[in-house]
């Protein structure tokens, strides 16, 4: 069934995503396996949308739509902060953004 | 012949015309061109600006300021496309509507330029 | 049909737009807007009229939510995607109070500080506008709209502080864990939307009760909603932006984060679960268990250890939190229906918000003398600053939940929920929480210790001067604590209402 595809494809991304989260340590990777994650959310609901009939594939387009452009303002403020984070200590390594602890 | 196969024929085709049309026009400049050669001629072309330095190095801060401003701007779009397409059917609920959303827009453009995001210096 | 082949000529109608149920969103935004102009056309010049212009506008917005309140009926629109109702009315006011109360709070931080510019208010009225369209929100794309309209402003603020390095590290971990989550959260979303095909709650509600709703696929969806909220409430093992994120940020966002954002976070939360996912408590309530008691007990324990107020006062929300989860735990025990959770919930919030904000706006009117969180620099502080010193033990006694100081009526109606489900995993859950309230009036008193018993650590004796706005603040939150303890029936009656008119 071609459903279960697009969804394995999401299920895929997501992972991905999730372990480019957890696993990188260089912020502006970080940032791109989010998109990841929201590119998966995508997938997923347009495919679900186009399996439900008329109603919901226009629901599930306007969802994605929705992300897309939030993703976008998303996005655009993270990779202020990391510019900001770069100006300040001229390195976007996470692992060294740890001044408060405990 | 399938009707799936003729539809590739097409672009078999255009390809072919394609290359053909690139190959011809390169050829009669290489028959008819004068061979002057120099190390000017040999450069990258970067628009006219001399390649220096490394191919990673790093690219102003301002581009980043315009890059985002283009993609926001780029993005939002996307909700003034299905407007478009039924602008009659909407009818004035759309356009009162659709002119809010601009404005809204255009404060941030208005932002932008008070702020001296415009200007390249 | 395709969205971008156009609709089918003529079927459109325009949707009828009930302005008055709009007119709190349509307020503020129209300030918004106004703040946003002002500010560039004086060009920074008008500090104190783009300030005033923005509390005003907080207070207008409340005028609509007052005469929607009297006139008491539920609005529902778009499709029951939008609700106005007593819940949602009794959330905005709180959001708007809230959002009034950092103003007054953020004024005279903003003048000392060399940071000033027009778009703090600018961003504060968004992320305020954001949590009032999110107690409306009954429908899956509008929460999540919501919830971002709220969340890019409140990161930007928490990094308000450009060149402090604190800040950075602050926003950085606040947006990515944020941001981290909402991913997650959204994921679950579509997951939810997959096997129901709708994404107005009510919709998905009835179909989550009929055949299909016990999938696999539906738990994974819930759980990665929780999840995803969980992390905006600070709840553990989602907390570890919030202690971070509280110190680094400037001191009122501090108190707008852990309040406001908060509350927001909820709100999202109960009408999701109470509304969308009301017929799978199997789901949901086991894991709310643990949620809470995990907020409460790690919350509680790290707090003892903490030196900084101001970290204190962050893991000190954390466990509050956790005591704010406890309904949920039990809400599908409960004789009267899950929904009976939320009168405690309510109620439990409105008071933490009153107390919590005071306790922040202490925390600012001290450092304005001491320049320093520690908590051992608010040594002897009664001896300069009695005021100030009985103001800060109401509050911190309060979130002990001593009476007759508001917090133990949150306290009571909460346990009250875990007796009336009366089951063993209530129980122990209750045991649990009385646990902690134990160990957390121990570090709440060592504040308490610390301002009447011990000497001033540098020997200066000044007298603090706190600002207008700062001490209207304090009174208006020292009053409401105060009040709300001796008379809990002013919010239980809020709590009541925001149970009954939102079930079905």
């Amino acid at each position: 069934m071609l459903l279960n595809q697009f969804l394995l494809l999401g299920a895929v991304l997501f992972c991905t995503g999730v372990y480019g989260v957890l696993a990188r340590r260089n912020a502006v990777l970080v940032l791109m396996s989010i998109e990841l994650i929201l590119n998966a959310v995508n997938i997923n609901l347009l495919a679900f949308g186009a399996m439900h009939g008329e109603a919901a594939a226009v629901a599930s387009q306007v969802f994605a739509l929705f992300v897309i452009t939030v993703a976008a303002a998303e996005v655009g403020v993270g990779l202020a902060i990391v510019l900001l984070i770069y100006r300040n200590r001229t390195s976007v390594d996470l692992d060294q953004v740890d001044l408060m602890r405990g | 012949m399938s009707e799936l196969l003729r539809a590739y024929l097409t672009v078999v085709v255009f390809l072919a015309a394609a290359g053909m049309l690139v190959g011809v026009s390169l050829g009669m400049g290489r028959l008819l061109r004068p061979k002057r050669p120099s190390a000017q001629k040999a450069m990258t072309y970067e628009s006219g600006v001399d390649p220096v330095g490394s191919i990673f190095g790093q690219s102003q801060v301002r581009y980043y300021i315009f890059a985002l401003l283009f993609v926001m701007f780029d993005v939002e779009a996307v909700f003034i496309f299905p407007w478009a397409l039924g602008l009659e059917v909407y009818g004035v609920f759309g356009l009162v509507e659709m002119t809010i959303f601009i404005v809204i827009l255009a404060l941030g453009l208005l932002y932008a330029w008070r702020k001296g995001v415009l200007r390249w210096v | 049909m395709d969205v971008l082949s156009g609709p089918v000529a003529g079927v459109f109608r325009a949707p009828d737009v009930d302005y008055h149920a709009f007119a709190p969103e349509l307020v503020l935004v129209a300030v918004l807007v106004a703040v946003l102009v002002v500010d560039l056309v004086l060009e920074g010049r008008g500090r104190r009229l783009v300030g005033g212009l923005a509390g005003i506008g907080l207070l207008a917005a409340m005028v609509p939510v007052l005469t929607l309140a009297v006139d008491g009926a539920n609005r529902s629109m778009v499709g029951g995607a939008y609700v106005v109702d007593d819940f949602a009315l009794v959330f905005k006011g709180l959001f708007l109070i809230a959002g009034y109360v950092t103003m007054l709070l953020s004024s005279d931080y903003l003048a000392d500080d060399d940071y000033y510019e027009g778009e703090y208010y600018f961003l504060l009225l968004s992320s305020v506008l954001g949590m009032m369209v999110m107690a409306s929100s009954r429908d899956l794309i509008s929460i999540f709209v919501a919830l971002e309209l709220l969340s890019i402003p409140a990161y930007m603020l928490a990094g308000w502080r450009k060149r402090d390095l604190k800040g950075n590290e602050a926003t950085l971990k606040y947006y990515l864990l944020g941001v981290f989550a909402t991913g997650v959260m959204l994921y679950g979303m579509s997951l939810i939307f997959g096997i129901t095909g709708e994404t107005v709650l009510t919709e998905i509600g009835s179909k989550l009760q009929g055949p299909g709703a016990s999938l696999p696929l539906v738990s994974l969806g819930i759980v990665f909603v929780i999840v995803g909220f969980a992390f905006k409430i600070s709840a553990v093992p989602f907390h570890s932006w919030a202690p971070d994120t509280y110190e680094g940020a400037p001191t009122p966002i501090t108190a707008f984060l852990s309040v406001a954002s908060k509350a927001g976070g909820f709100v999202a939360l109960m009408q999701l679960v109470f509304i969308g996912f009301l017929g799978r408590d199997d789901v949901w309530q086991p894991m709310f268990w643990v949620l809470a008691a995990l907020t409460m007990t790690v919350g509680n324990l790290i707090a003892l250890r903490q030196t900084n107020i101001v970290r204190m006062l962050a893991y000190s929300s954390v466990a509050q939190a956790g005591y704010m989860l406890l309904p949920f735990a039990v809400a599908g025990d409960l004789a009267k229906g899950p929904g009976a959770a939320m009168g405690p919930m309510t109620t439990y919030l409105l008071i933490y918000a009153a107390m919590n904000l005071g306790a922040f706006a202490l925390v600012l009117a001290v450092a304005r003398k001491t320049r320093s969180g520690e908590i051992a620099s608010y040594g002897g502080l009664f001896e300069y600053a009695p005021g100030l010193t009985v103001l800060m033990s109401i509050f911190v006694f309060a979130l002990a939940g001593i009476p007759p100081l508001g917090g133990w009526y949150g306290k009571l109606v909460v346990f009250k929920t875990l007796l009336d489900a009366n089951t063993p995993w209530a129980i122990v859950l209750g045991v649990i929480a009385a646990v902690n309230s134990v160990i957390a009036l121990y570090y709440y008193a060592s504040v308490a210790r610390e301002m009447w018993m011990r000497p001033v650590p540098d020997g200066d004796t000044t007298p603090v001067r706190v600002p207008a706005g700062l001490t209207a603040a304090l009174s208006l939150c020292a009053v409401a604590t105060v009040v709300i303890g001796v008379y809990p029936q002013v919010v239980a009656r809020f709590g009541d209402l925001a149970v009954f008119s939102l079930l079905p």
